[in-house]
């Protein structure tokens, strides 16, 4: 029987007749088959198929709840008080509830994750067609997560249409157990937790198979451009063209229409959050040039709608204000909406005349429209935005208050504190209008760097002061010279490169991976990422970053006057910095992870998860840092490193996440794993001690990050440089020796050369362990042993006679 | 005599059960009336010489102190017997029978913070109120409601006051 292909077919005998087969039931299990590719013992998993291996991650990293509330309203039994860990009148305590609601934050941020990819895959499926081939540089492995979950190995656009298909199938399922009267136990929501995570891997990975595949974005490229960000660098002369969101898919119109029309020079277009990541991206493959600046995150985002200097906003989806059309609005701003998961209440002109949109925007008929067509968006964008700034210069709109104006602005102030008490820091404003009223700006340029412009602060003060403007108006000099750099994201690391670097990774020799991920809600201001990119990287360690997190370092100069992208290289080797792209090319960090296993170890990855996990756990010493974390999305993300075995640090902020994941270094039982060669129980160091925990400062996180690196099969040279590194920054940034450096010397070759004498002794005086001081060498003492051949496992059906 | 009891506005809600407003007196008979308290410093007391010096000076009257964040660089060759742990750790420690303490003489039975951001503490706080049953004191410039006892909302040169009146009773 001949195997029937997808495509469209004609049938010779009839005239008129087509016939279009779409998906064959499947086509892509046997073609992977035909390839030899062997697919492990959980394709596709459900809820309940990698249970046993989030049991085991939870044994030794145990739930601890913060609740942000001390009831429960979910239903109309309640509101049930369920402080004390009581039940509420449905039978969940406060634990199981606290679970649930972390489950459904990682839910939503998967699903607004694969939403993305759902919609820019049907997009581009529309324009390319389901064959168009997925290339993301010179790789085997194109699709690590979704090959690790699903078993799927995708090589064409059609081809992730399945496997979105089983993402939002698990979603719905996961989504199903919030209802009341589902799921009762804390630690099987948990397990929840991870699958949800693990999912939203494979949802952003789609949308970046698919973007990257079809929009000419960069392929595994470590040179790619520099890329201008920062509010200073946008040319206010011009019509500004302000773009905010995640999904690149429409705005792509809006550049090529500029670029057709030759208004490159004319028109400035820049964007805020991962929108502009990705507008930076398109079309840059094999030596594009960037047709777009980047202003900033989402922080920047209140503070660049009140300059004023946008003439039109343009936005799409995932971390855009609500309140962008009333903000705009007060400006003379048009907002353009064109996405369904934002719509703003706005008419909808998709099937409208462009000219006659451009009127009716321009004329303030109507403060903005949903343009779904993107062929009406290409060319309505520009032409408004043109049309617009004229129209707005002789309005002479003045955004933020005058100078004159500030004191007497300043003198509303009654001290009340209500702004201080609102804002997320408890920023002293009160300070800066004190200051402001003996005409002295400067408390308020100290805010500027610090304050997220959240606006609860406007919003809480009862003299209805525009505090937010008034920070923004005395720091108009900074904004002027907030000019950096990103390296445009480069996409996944590549086969070869795996191949060169993952033996350093695993032995230790390469310290670590630092992912620095996700938003900007920071403790202290932007600059405290650009001190820690900089000390780890100063350190060998290789800094991987995504998304706003990629945006804010490259904000920041050093004494060189360079910033981090300039200084650094962009290749997956210690000592680089790489930019893998927008908040969905995350999926690249946890694909490296993947990619170790299968090309490094020549582990089986085709729905072999549990077994790609262990290994990652076990040797891979990476961290991750989601310092300034807010989103559903980040949480999500961070759960899917979990699940891999990748611990995550978030900054104050995310305690109110409410769960963290935390092991208990003095329960010596919980940190014993396998050996694989015989099944014997062998201990292991307390790191990673966390897979998700909440850190208070930057000098506080450093020596964290050094510390969560070291893994069981570091061998002696690894280990070593790993301990100086703990060693090191725990006395540059906390003053003293780290209370438990012993605990992860094996023997002395583990020790820091230069103080290795020095630390013998110790280890002798405080700690009792025998030395040979003849030859130097350490007798009795350690509690585990230095044996690069053991192979470490959480799993014991992994180990030699079990299988 | 300080009062530390008249404003307790608070401004982001948790639950029913909210602190109870405590005088320093007050506070000074707690902490001295425990069997083993603990002093949790963390990084917003660097901000502040004089908050330095105050949580020292509490520290002397035989109170160990767990420094978080990194408060220990301000705590160390004072004579005081301070070590560093993160707080997320220490809380999760702090509710677990079979940690022996930061000295390894057992747990504690009264826990008292200061020099911490609010929102943070007030959630660390909230882990500690409805999963343990550790007495809390908030000694703090905020009113932190999830603790079981806390001064209120106070102006800096009264929280300075009150912690000296504090010192006073220990």
């Amino acid at each position: 029987m001949t195997d029937i292909k997808t495509g469209q077919i004609s049938i010779d005998d009839l005239e008129n007749v087509q016939i279009t087969i779409g998906k064959i039931v499947g086509a892509i299990e046997k073609k992977a088959k035909d390839e030899g590719v062997k697919v492990g013992p959980t394709p596709k998993p459900g809820i309940s198929t990698l249970r046993s291996w989030d049991h085991k991650i939870l044994s030794r990293y145990h739930p601890v709840y913060t609740p942000a509330c001390d009831q429960c309203c979910y239903c109309t039994y309640g509101k049930c008080d369920l402080s004390g860990n009581k039940e509420g009148a449905c039978g969940i305590n406060m634990a199981a509830h606290n679970a649930r609601e972390t489950l459904l934050r990682v839910i939503t941020g998967a699903a607004a994750h694969s939403a993305h990819g759902r919609h820019i895959l049907h997009h581009l499926i529309d324009l390319y067609g389901n064959d168009k081939t997925i290339d993301m540089g010179p790789s085997n492995l194109l699709a690590p997560n979704t090959l690790a979950v699903t078993g799927i190995k995708p090589e064409t656009l059609g081809d992730l249409e399945e496997v979105l298909d089983y993402v939002e199938e698990q979603i719905t399922q996961l989504l199903a157990t919030i209802q009341v009267g589902q799921e009762g136990g804390a630690i099987d929501f948990e397990s929840k937790i991870l699958h949800g995570g693990m999912l939203d891997h494979v949802g952003m990975e789609v949308s970046e198979l698919a973007q990257v595949s079809s929009m000419q974005m960069p392929k595994s490229d470590p040179d790619t451009p520099l890329v201008e960000i920062g509010m200073g660098c946008i040319d206010a002369s011009k019509p500004v063209l302000l773009v905010i969101g995640h999904n690149v898919a429409g705005v792509t119109y809006i550049m090529d229409y500029i670029h057709d029309h030759e208004l490159d020079d004319k028109i400035e277009v820049a964007g805020l959050c991962c929108t502009a990541i990705d507008m930076t991206r398109y079309k840059v493959e094999n030596g594009g040039k960037p047709r777009a600046k980047i202003v900033g995150t989402m922080a920047k985002e209140l503070k660049m709608i009140r300059s004023g200097v946008a003439d039109l906003i343009v936005v799409d989806e995932q971390c855009v204000r609500a309140d962008v059309l009333d903000e705009a609005k007060k400006l003379s701003i048009p907002v353009i909406a064109t996405n369904e998961k934002i719509m703003y209440g706005l008419p909808d002109r998709s099937a409208d005349d462009p000219k006659d949109i451009i009127d009716d925007l321009a004329s303030r008929k109507e403060d903005g429209a949903l343009i779904l067509d993107f062929h009406v968006l290409g060319q309505v964008g520009p032409e408004l935005a043109i049309k617009m700034s004229k129209i707005r210069d002789e309005m002479g709109i003045k955004a933020l208050p005058k100078e004159e104006d500030m004191q007497g602005l300043a003198s509303k102030c009654i001290y009340c504190g209500a702004c201080e008490m609102d804002c997320p820091d408890n920023l002293p404003i009160m300070e800066a209008m004190k200051a402001g009223v003996d005409s002295d700006l400067s408390k308020f340029e100290y805010l500027h760097d610090k304050c997220i412009a959240c606006g609860r602060c406007d919003q809480a003060c009862p003299k209805e002061i525009p505090i937010l403007n008034l920070i923004e108006k005395a720091s108009q000099k900074l904004i002027r010279e907030e000019k950096g750099y990103v390296r445009a994201g480069r996409g996944q690391i590549s086969d070869p490169e795996i191949r060169e670097e993952g033996v350093n990774l695993v032995l230790g020799t390469t310290p670590g991976i630092i992912a620095m991920v996700g938003c900007s809600n920071y403790a202290d201001g932007t600059r405290d990422y650009f001190k820690v990119a900089d000390e780890m990287l100063k350190r060998n360690y290789i800094v991987v970053t995504s998304g706003c997190a990629a945006m804010d370092l490259g904000m920041y100069k050093n004494e060189e006057g360079e910033t981090l992208y300039e200084k650094y290289p962009a290749k997956f080797l210690a000592g680089n910095l790489i930019n893998v792209g927008s908040c969905v090319s995350n999926s690249h960090i946890t694909g490296t992870a993947i990619k170790v296993a299968a090309i490094f170890a020549q582990r089986q990855v085709a729905g072999n998860y549990e077994e790609i996990a262990d290994y990652i756990a076990n040797r891979i010493g990476a961290v991750g840092v989601a310092w300034g974390a807010y989103s559903q999305k980040a949480v999500a993300i961070g759960s899917g490193c979990n699940r891999l075995g990748i611990p995550v640090v978030v900054g104050p902020h995310g305690s109110k996440y409410r769960r963290a994941l935390i092991g208990k270094p003095y329960e010596e039982e919980e940190w014993k794993v396998y050996d694989a060669r015989n099944g014997e129980q062998m201990p292991i160091p307390t790191s990673p001690e966390f897979m998700l925990t909440t850190v208070e400062s930057v000098e506080e996180l450093l020596p964290i990050l050094a510390k969560n690196c070291i893994r069981p099969s570091d061998n002696n040279m690894g280990r070593m440089i790993k301990l100086t590194h703990y060693i090191e920054l725990s006395q540059k940034y906390l003053g003293h020796m780290p209370y438990d450096w012993y605990n992860f010397v094996r023997t002395e070759t583990d020790l820091p050369l230069a103080k290795r004498e020095e630390l013998l002794k110790i280890l002798e005086k405080e700690h009792g362990w025998e030395i040979d001081w003849k030859r130097k060498k350490i007798l009795s003492g350690p509690s585990m042993k230095s044996d690069v051949s053991a192979q470490p496992t959480n799993v014991k059906r992994l180990c030699k006679g079990e299988c | 005599m300080v009062d530390t009891t008249k404003n307790t506005q608070i401004y982001e809600t948790w639950g029913r059960n909210v602190a109870k407003p405590v005088n320093p007196n007050v506070a000074g008979k707690v902490i001295t009336k425990a069997k083993r308290p603990l002093l949790v410093v963390a990084s917003e007391l660097l901000k502040d010489e004089k908050l330095v010096e105050k949580a020292i000076a509490i520290a002397k009257k035989g109170i160990p102190v767990a420094a978080t964040g990194h408060s220990i660089t301000a705590l160390m060759d004072k004579g005081i017997d301070a070590k560093y742990i993160n707080i997320h750790s220490l809380a999760t420690f702090l509710g677990d029978a079979r940690w022996s303490g930061l000295d390894g003489k057992g747990s504690y039975d009264t826990i008292v913070f200061l020099g911490h951001k609010k929102y943070y503490l007030n959630q660390v706080l909230a882990g500690l109120k409805n999963f343990t049953d550790l007495k809390t004191l908030c000694i703090e410039r905020h009113y932190m409601q999830n603790s079981s006892l806390s001064f209120g909302n106070l102006k800096a040169d009264v929280h300075f006051e009150a912690l000296d009146e504090l010192i006073d009773n220990l």
